[in-house]
C-alpha cells in the first residue's frame, strides 16, 4: 500500500517546487494593487425591478468575494475601497469633499471582511446611509484622492488597477468643468501606470459609455482586446467574472529560449495555467503570544559539537554495500545536461500523443517579444501551421539550471472566444510532459473473457443497455465546475475562526455523486442491467475472499462472557456482583431473559437480583 | 505484499589463453568479455534487486571447484559463490580477473556451473536459474556428454545464454528483445576465419540452444560488442504496481468490482543523498538540529512544545491547533470510484489533466460477471465517444479527486484509464493578447510556407518499406537520463574515489539529440526560416535598479535609504549626551553605530565589530527586507571608516563577505551593493588603504560571473542546504560570532 500513498507525498514536493519558481518573479516585481472606486449616490441604492439586490449591494458582495479570494490566493496584494458621491468625507488629509476612503490601500485581513459585511443587505444600506451618505459627485476629486493613495504607498507596486463601479453614465449631470477635471485626473493616473476599468451596472434606459466614461477608462492593452464591455452587468456572477478576469495579473513562471536549431532562437514565456492548489503550510506560533516563530536548522559535529559549515559536509549513498561520497557541487553537476531552454527535436502527428502518457500538469507558452523581437511572428507561423497540419512539436525542455531534461509535446491551441466575446482559450502551445521508459510500469493486464458467438449477441444487448444508462446520465463537463472540498472546508474553518463566527459556513461537496438524482434518472435501467449481467446470487459489493461468517466472531466471544446460573446465584447471594465486568453482566441479563434499559454497571446489578430471588 | 521474484545467475567466463589473442588493433576477447561482466554486475548493483550472482572462471592456472577429482574438471575456478552482487565483486573483477595460461573445456565449465546452481539454490525460491557463458569456443570439447547435459539442464529448468566474440551466422543477428533501445551493433568479426574447434563449438552451441528452447533459443546467443552496447544502459527503474481493489458505482444500486493499477507515473530515484562528515565520511558524525526562535533582537529560542500552529488568513495569522484542524477538516468516507455522470470526451481537455499519474482500471480478477459489466461500460463509452467523470478517493485518509475515466480498448485487453482533472481552485484564467489577426505579428504567405517546409522536413514519423509509419523518436523508450547519469557517476566514484566525475556517456548524449537524419534534412528549411524571419535579441538598457527599487517592495521599513541619508541630521545632542546608546542594536543599527563612533565610548574596532555582527544577523534571514537594512549598515560602515581614516576593517570585512556570497546565496544582495557602488575603500580615499582605485573598481567585476548563478535556484526543494547557509554565516567573519553560536551547542571553544 505504501506505494499508493507515495503519490500524495510526491505531489506535495512538486507543488513546493513550483512555488519557488513562480515566486522569484513575483518578489522582484513588487506587489499588485487594486482600488475599488464605488459610486455611493442614491441611484446605486435603488433596488432593481425584480426587487432583489441594489447595485450597491451587488458591488459590495463582489468586493467581499475579491477580498476573501485575495486572502486565499495572494495575501500580499493591496486593496482599497473608496466611495465617491458621498455626504460624508473621509480621506487622509481630508482635502477632498464627498470622497470617503473606507479602506486604505493595504493587504486584506479578516477585519476588512467584517467591515464589508456591515455594508451588505438591507441593514448595510442603512449603515451606509448613516456613515457615508449620498451627496454631491465629483469624480475628479475622487480620482485625485485615489492617486494620493497610490503615491502614499512606500512599497514598490508592480500592477496598479482602479475599478470604477457605477450605474450613472453622466455623473456630473452636464457640469462641464467637473467633467474636464475628471478627465485630467484620469489622464494623470494613467500616466503613472494605473489602469482604469469601468464596471458599469444596470441603469434604467441603458448605460451610455460614450457619454463620459470612454474618456476616463484606459484604452485596451493591445489592439486585439475588445475594450469596453458594452453590456452592463446585471447579475452578480457576471460582475464577479468580469472583475476576476481583470484582477489577476498573469505572470510567467520563466522566460526561456526556444531553439529551432541552427541559431534560430525565439523567446517564450512559460505560464502555469493549472496547478494543484493545496492548503498553505501552517505557520508556527509561540503559544503564549501567538507570535510567529522562525526555525533555524544547523548541523554540528556529533562528537565535538562544532558547527559544521557546508564545506565540512559531503553527500553519500550506499550501493552494493559501498558508500559512495560526493561533494554537494558534484551532486548538482550530475543533474546538469545543458542550459535551460526548449530545443526542438521535430514534429509528430497528433495521434502519436497518447492519452495515457501523462505525468504532470501541463504548462503553457506564449512568445516574449520583449526579449527577442520577431518571436511572435515565428511563433504564430508555427502555431498556425502545426494546427493546420494537425501535428505537435516535440521538444527537449530544461526549466532551470542543474535540472535534467524532459521531453515535452508542444500542442498548438488557437484562440477561442465564448459567446460574450471573452477569451475562452488563449492562443499558444500547451506543454505536455512525456514519460520516459522508467515512468511506464509493466502491468500484466487482466485478459477479459473471450465471448463465444451466442455470447456476442448477449454482449451486444448488455452494451446497448449500458449505452442507455450512459445516455441518461449525460452532462456537460466544465473544468471549473468542481470546487475542492478539502480546501473549501479549510478556508471556511479559518474564516470562522478569524471572523469569530460560531461555526463555519457549511460547504457543498460537489465531488459527491448526486445519488438520488441519478437513481431517479435511471429508473428501472440499473435493475435491468443487473438482471442481464449478474446472476441472482451475485453480490458485487461482497468481498472476493469470503470472510468467516459474521456470526462466527460473536459466537467465539460468547463463552468468555458467559456465566453459569450457579455462579450468578452465588454472586447475587454474596453481593459480589460488582466484581463482574459490564459485558459479563449484560450477557447474564440477556442469557436469563432479563430486560434492562440501563447500560451502567449499577443498573445492571440492580436488575439481576430480581432473577436471584425467583 | 508479494515478494518480487528473484533469479539466480552464474557468469561463466573463459579466461584461457586463446581469449587473449586478437588481431592487431582489435581488443582481445578477454577484455571484451571482462567489460561485459563488469557492466552486467554494475547494473545489478544499482538495480538493487534480490538477484544472486556467482562467477566461475575456466582456463585458470589453478583449480577450485567441488567436482574436481582425478584430473577431471581441472583449471576451473569458482571465483564467487551465489550471492547478491556488490562493489566488492566489481573491485575483484577489476583487479583480480586476469587472463589464464591454460585452456579448459567449456562443457566441463557448464557442468560446474550447473552443480553450483543446484547446490546453492537448494531450499531457496528462485523464479529463474540462468547460466551465462562467455567464451571464444576455441578449445577441444568432448561432445559425448552433450545429451546428458542438455537433459539435466532441461530437468533443472536452467536457461543458457552465450556471449561470443563473433556472431553466430556471420551475419548480424537481430537483438533478442533487450531492455534498451541500443541499435544493434555491427558484428565484431566476420564469421570466417574461425578455427576448426570454433566451428565445431558453434555447432554444439546451436545444438544445445535449439534443443533447450527450440527456435527462440538462438536469440540468446549474443556478441560481446552487442552486449556491451545494451549493458551500458542501466536498468530502468522497475516497480511492481500495487493492486487497488475498489467498486465502481453508478447511482446507488449499480456496482462493479474493479482493480486499479498505477500505470504511468513519474518515477523517482529510490535513494536520496545522506549528509556525511567530510573527513570521516560518517553519517552519524553529523547531527542536525532545528530550533524555533522569536523574531526579536536576541532570537530568543522557544521550545517546540511551546509552539502551536496557525494559518495565514490574509494579513492575519489564525491560530488553529492540530487537534482542532483534524476535528474540523474535511472528512472523506473511504475509498471510492463513483461515477458522477458521463460526458463527451472532447469536453475534457488534454492540457487540463492534473495529478502525476494514470491509473488503469480492470474488472476484479477471476470475476467474470464484473468483467462483463465493466466491458459493457468500456464499449458503451467507446462507441459514444464519452468518458465517465468520477469521484476518486484512494482511501479514508486521502483527499478526494474528480477525474475522468476514458475507455481503452486494446487487442489483448480493455480497461478504463483514470486521470485526475482540475478543481476550480487549480485553474488560472489568464487572458493573452491575440496572435492571429494581429497586424504586428501576422506572418506573410512566404513566412508561412517556410514554417510549413520546416515542419515537413522535421517529421519524426517515417514510412518504412511496408508503408507503415514508424516513430523514429519514441520518448517512452528512452531511459530517464537523470538516472543513467547518476548511476554512471556513482559507479565511477565508487570504483575511483579520487577521480573527478566522468563526462556524460556519448550514447546518452546522442539519445537526447535530434536524430541525425532529421538534422540533415532540416538544414535548408531552417536556413530559409532564418532568412525569412527577422529575429533580434532585444538589448535592454541595463536598468539601474537601486536596492530601494528592487526591495523597497516588501521592506518593513519604508525607505531605509532615506533614513541613512538623513542620518547625520537626525542625531540630537540630547540623545547622545544621555549616553543611552551603548551598543549596536538591531532596531536602528546605523544610528547606534554612528553614535558609538562619535561618542568614542567604545573603540572604533569594537563598534565595527558590533555593526558587522548585526549585518551578519540581518543577512542570515536572507530576506529582502533585511537586505535594505544591511546595505544601510554597510554604507554607514564605509562612511565612518573613510572619515576616521581606517580602511582596513571595512576592506577586510567586504572581502570576506564577498567570498561567502556563493555559499550563502547572497547574490541578490551583492547585486544591490554593486548598484549602490559600495566597493572597497581605495588609497585615493584613505591613505592607509592598500587597495588601488582600480582594484576597488574591479572589486565589482565579480558581478558578471555571479549574475549567472543568481538565476532562479533551488530545484531540489526542502534541500537541507537552504538551511545550512543560515548557520554558515556564524563562522564567516569573526571568531566571536562563532563562539556565540557554538555556545548554544554546549561546545566550549576554549
Amino acid at each position: 500500500m505504501a506505494e499508493w500513498r507515495q503519490y500524495y507525498q510526491n505531489e506535495d514536493d512538486e507543488v513546493e517546487e513550483d512555488e519557488e519558481d513562480s515566486g522569484g518573479d513575483y518578489k522582484i516585481s513588487g506587489r499588485d494593487s487594486l482600488v475599488f472606486l464605488v459610486d455611493a449616490s442614491k441611484e446605486m441604492f435603488i433596488k432593481s425591478e425584480d426587487g432583489e439586490t441594489s447595485n450597491f449591494d451587488m458591488t459590495m458582495q463582489c468586493v467581499r468575494s475579491v477580498y476573501t479570494s485575495k486572502i486565499i490566493s495572494s495575501d500580499k496584494d493591496l486593496v482599497a475601497l473608496v466611495f465617491y458621491g458621498t455626504e460624508q468625507s473621509k480621506n487622509p488629509r481630508n482635502s477632498f469633499k464627498h470622497v470617503y476612503v473606507y479602506h486604505d490601500l493595504d493587504s486584506p485581513g479578516s477585519q476588512r471582511v467584517l467591515d464589508i459585511d456591515k455594508l451588505l443587505g438591507e441593514k448595510g444600506a442603512q449603515f451606509a446611509e448613516k456613515t457615508i451618505g449620498s451627496g454631491e459627485t465629483s469624480l475628479g476629486e475622487a480620482l485625485w484622492c485615489c492617486s494620493n493613495l497610490y503615491s502614499d504607498i512606500k512599497l514598490r507596486l508592480s500592477h496598479k488597477r482602479l475599478m470604477i463601479f457605477t450605474c450613472r453614465d453622466d455623473p456630473h449631470g452636464g457640469d462641464g468643468a467637473k467633467d474636464r477635471q475628471a478627465r485630467t485626473k484620469a489622464a494623470d493616473l494613467k500616466e503613472t501606470g494605473v489602469v482604469i476599468d469601468l464596471m458599469h451596472l444596470t441603469k434604467p434606459g441603458g448605460f451610455d459609455v460614450s457619454l463620459f466614461f470612454c474618456d476616463i477608462v484606459s484604452p485596451p492593452e493591445d489592439e486585439s482586446e475588445l475594450g469596453l464591455q458594452i453590456e452592463p452587468c446585471r447579475k452578480l456572477e457576471d460582475l464577479q467574472k468580469r472583475v476576476r478576469a481583470k484582477e489577476l495579473k498573469k505572470r510567467s513562471q520563466s522566460r526561456l529560449t526556444f531553439s529551432l536549431g541552427e541559431g534560430v532562437n525565439l523567446a517564450v514565456g512559460v505560464y502555469v495555467l493549472a496547478r494543484t492548489a493545496t492548503k498553505p503550510s501552517a505557520v508556527k506560533l509561540h503559544r503564549d503570544t501567538n507570535e510567529p516563530v522562525r526555525t533555524k536548522t544547523r548541523y554540528f559535529h556529533a562528537h565535538n559539537g562544532g558547527i559544521l559549515l557546508p564545506n565540512d559536509m559531503k553527500r553519500a549513498q550506499v550501493y552494493g554495500k559501498k558508500q559512495i561520497v560526493m561533494e554537494k557541487d558534484e551532486v548538482d553537476e550530475i543533474k546538469k545536461f545543458d542550459d535551460p531552454g526548449l530545443v526542438l527535436m521535430g514534429f509528430k502527428p497528433m495521434d502519436r500523443l497518447k492519452l495515457h502518457h501523462h505525468i504532470r500538469p501541463a504548462l503553457f507558452i506564449y512568445p516574449e517579444e520583449e526579449q527577442i523581437s520577431g518571436s511572435s511572428c515565428v511563433f504564430t507561423a508555427l502555431l498556425l501551421k502545426c494546427s493546420e497540419k494537425n501535428v505537435f512539436a516535440l521538444c527537449r525542455y530544461i526549466p532551470r539550471r542543474n535540472t535534467p531534461p524532459r521531453f515535452v509535446a508542444l500542442v498548438p491551441q488557437r484562440e477561442e472566444l465564448d459567446q460574450s466575446q471573452t477569451q475562452a482559450t488563449p492562443p499558444g502551445f500547451n506543454v505536455i510532459f512525456l514519460p520516459f521508459a522508467d515512468d511506464i510500469r509493466t502491468l500484466d493486464a487482466h485478459v477479459g473473457p473471450t465471448a463465444s458467438d451466442e455470447q456476442v449477441d448477449k454482449m451486444k444487448e448488455i452494451v446497448d443497455k449500458m449505452k442507455e444508462i450512459v445516455h441518461k446520465l449525460r452532462f456537460k463537463y466544465k473544468s471549473d465546475a468542481f470546487e475542492n472540498p478539502v480546501l473549501q472546508q479549510h478556508y471556511r474553518n479559518l474564516e470562522a475562526l478569524a471572523l469569530n463566527m460560531l461555526e463555519p459556513e457549511p460547504i457543498e461537496d460537489l465531488t459527491m455523486p448526486k445519488v438520488q438524482m441519478m437513481d431517479a434518472r435511471l429508473g428501472p435501467l440499473a435493475q435491468e442491467f443487473k438482471d442481464l449481467v449478474y446472476p441472482p446470487d451475485y453480490n458485487p459489493e461482497g468481498k472476493p475472499a469470503a470472510k468467516p461468517e459474521s456470526g462466527g466472531g460473536a459466537a467465539e466471544k460468547k463463552p468468555k462472557a458467559e456465566i453459569s446460573e450457579e455462579e450468578l446465584k452465588n454472586h447475587v447471594a454474596n453481593g459480589t456482583l460488582g466484581k463482574l465486568t459490564v459485558p459479563v453482566l449484560k450477557d447474564a441479563c440477556k442469557q436469563f431473559g432479563i430486560r434492562t434499559t440501563g447500560t451502567k454497571k449499577q443498573e445492571l446489578i440492580d436488575a439481576l437480583p430480581i432473577f436471584g430471588r425467583e | 505484499m508479494a515478494r518480487a521474484a528473484k533469479s539466480a545467475l552464474v557468469l561463466c567466463m573463459d579466461v584461457g589463453f586463446s581469449m587473449s589473442n586478437s588481431e592487431p588493433g582489435q581488443e582481445p576477447p578477454f577484455e571484451q568479455a571482462k567489460k561485459v561482466i563488469q557492466k552486467f554486475v554494475q547494473r545489478q548493483v544499482f538495480a538493487e534487486n534480490k538477484d544472486e550472482v556467482g562467477l566461475v572462471l575456466f582456463g585458470t592456472d589453478g583449480t577450485k571447484n567441488r567436482l574436481a577429482k582425478d584430473g577431471q574438471y581441472e583449471n576451473i575456478t569458482v571465483h564467487r559463490h551465489l550471492m547478491m552482487p556488490d562493489f566488492e565483486l566489481l573491485e575483484e573483477i577489476e583487479s583480480e580477473l586476469q587472463p589464464g595460461g591454460q585452456q579448459a573445456d567449456w562443457l566441463d565449465a557448464l557442468v560446474v556451473c550447473m552443480d553450483l546452481l543446484q547446490q546453492e539454490t537448494m531450499g531457496k525460491k528462485f523464479e529463474r536459474l540462468n547460466i551465462v557463458l562467455l567464451t571464444d569456443l576455441n578449445v577441444q570439447t568432448s561432445a559425448d556428454q552433450l545429451d546428458v547435459i542438455i537433459n539435466s539442464l532441461k530437468k533443472a529448468g536452467i536457461t543458457l545464454q552465450f556471449f561470443l566474440p563473433f556472431p553466430l551466422d556471420g551475419e548480424d543477428r537481430a537483438d533478442g528483445g533487450g531492455d534498451g533501445p541500443g541499435p544493434s551493433a555491427a558484428s565484431a568479426r566476420p564469421g570466417k576465419g574461425l578455427s576448426s574447434q570454433q566451428t565445431q563449438g558453434l555447432e554444439m552451441v546451436k545444438n544445445i540452444m535449439t534443443s533447450l528452447e527450440e527456435e527462440d533459443g538462438l536469440e540468446e546467443v549474443h556478441t560481446f560488442r552487442d552486449a556491451l552496447e545494451k549493458l551500458s544502459i542501466f536498468k530502468r527503474i522497475d516497480r511492481r504496481p500495487m493492486a487497488w481493489p475498489c467498486q465502481l458505482t453508478i447511482g446507488s444500486s449499480l456496482t462493479i468490482r474493479i482493480v486499479g493499477y498505477k500505470a504511468v507515473t513519474e518515477e523517482k530515484v529510490k535513494k536520496s543523498w545522506t549528509i556525511v562528515d567530510a573527513q570521516s565520511h560518517q553519517r552519524d558524525d553529523v547531527k542536525r538540529e532545528t530550533v524555533y526562535c522569536l523574531n526579536d533582537d536576541d532570537e530568543t529560542e522557544v521550545q517546540k512544545d511551546d509552539t502551536i500552529q496557525g494559518f495565514r488568513y490574509g494579513s492575519d495569522i489564525v491560530p488553529f491547533s492540530k487537534v482542532d484542524e483534524d476535528q474540523m477538516k474535511y472528512k472523506s468516507d473511504g475509498k471510492c470510484f463513483s461515477v458522477l455522470g458521463f460526458t463527451k470526451q472532447e469536453l475534457i481537455r488534454r492540457h487540463q489533466f492534473m495529478g502525476s499519474q494514470v491509473v488503469k482500471v480492470f474488472a476484479a480478477r477471476d470475476d467474470e460477471h464484473a468483467a462483463v459489466a465493466l466491458s459493457a461500460l468500456i464499449r458503451a463509452l467507446d462507441s459514444l465517444k464519452m468518458a465517465a467523470i468520477v469521484r476518486y478517493a484512494y482511501d479514508r485518509r486521502s483527499n478526494p479527486q474528480v477525474g475522468a475515466a476514458f475507455p481503452c480498448i486494446k487487442e489483448k485487453y480493455e480497461c478504463l484509464l483514470y486521470v485526475q482533472l482540475p478543481f476550480m481552485e487549480d485553474l488560472r484564467q489568464f487572458t493573452f493578447p491575440m496572435l492571429e489577426n494581429n497586424k504586428k505579428f501576422t506572418p506573410s504567405e512566404s513566412q508561412l510556407s517556410a514554417a510549413d517546409a520546416l515542419i515537413d522536413s522535421m517529421m519524426l514519423v517515417e514510412k518504412d518499406e511496408d508503408g507503415e509509419s514508424v516513430d523514429v523518436f519514441k520518448v517512452n523508450h528512452i531511459p530517464n537520463p537523470q538516472f543513467q547519469r547518476l548511476f554512471q557517476c556513482l559507479h565511477h566514484r565508487g570504483v575511483n574515489p579520487d577521480d573527478p566525475l566522468p563526462p556524460v556517456e556519448p550514447w546518452l548524449k546522442r539519445a537526447l539529440e535530434r536524430p541525425q537524419a532529421v538534422s540533415a534534412r532540416c538544414q535548408a528549411p531552417l536556413q530559409d526560416v532564418k532568412t525569412k524571419f527577422p529575429l533580434k535579441v532585444v538589448v535592454k538598457k541595463k536598468e539601474q535598479k537601486t536596492s530601494a527599487d528592487v526591495f523597497g517592495s516588501s521592506a518593513d521599513e519604508p525607505d531605509a535609504k532615506r533614513v541613512k541619508v538623513d542620518e547625520e541630521m537626525e542625531f540630537n545632542l540630547a540623545e547622545i549626551a544621555a549616553g543611552n546608546i551603548t551598543s549596536v542594536g538591531s532596531v536602528n543599527p546605523v544610528r547606534d553605530f554612528c553614535a558609538l563612533v562619535r561618542q568614542k565610548t567604545v573603540s572604533f574596532d569594537q563598534a565595527c565589530q558590533q555593526l558587522t555582527h548585526r549585518i551578519e544577523q540581518l543577512l542570515g534571514n536572507r530576506s529582502p527586507e533585511y537586505y535594505m537594512k544591511s546595505i544601510a549598515c554597510i554604507q554607514a560602515f564605509r562612511d565612518q571608516s573613510v572619515s576616521s581614516g581606517n580602511a582596513e576593517l571595512f576592506n577586510s570585512y567586504m572581502q570576506s563577505l564577498k567570498r561567502s556570497v556563493p555559499d550563502r546565496n547572497l547574490q541578490e544582495f551583492w547585486d544591490l551593493l554593486i548598484q549602490d557602488a559600495l566597493t572597497l575603500i581605495s588609497k585615493d580615499e584613505v591613505d592607509g588603504s592598500t587597495i588601488s582605485k582600480q582594484d576597488a573598481n574591479q572589486f565589482l567585476a565579480f558581478e558578471q560571473k555571479e549574475e549567472v548563478q543568481a538565476a532562479p535556484v533551488q530545484e531540489d526543494t526542502g534541500d537541507v542546504d537552504d538551511l545550512v547557509s543560515v548557520s554558515y554565516l556564524f563562522g564567516c567573519f569573526n571568531d566571536k560570532l562563532t563562539i556565540y553560536y557554538i555556545c548554544e551547542c554546549n561546545y566550549d571553544h576554549k
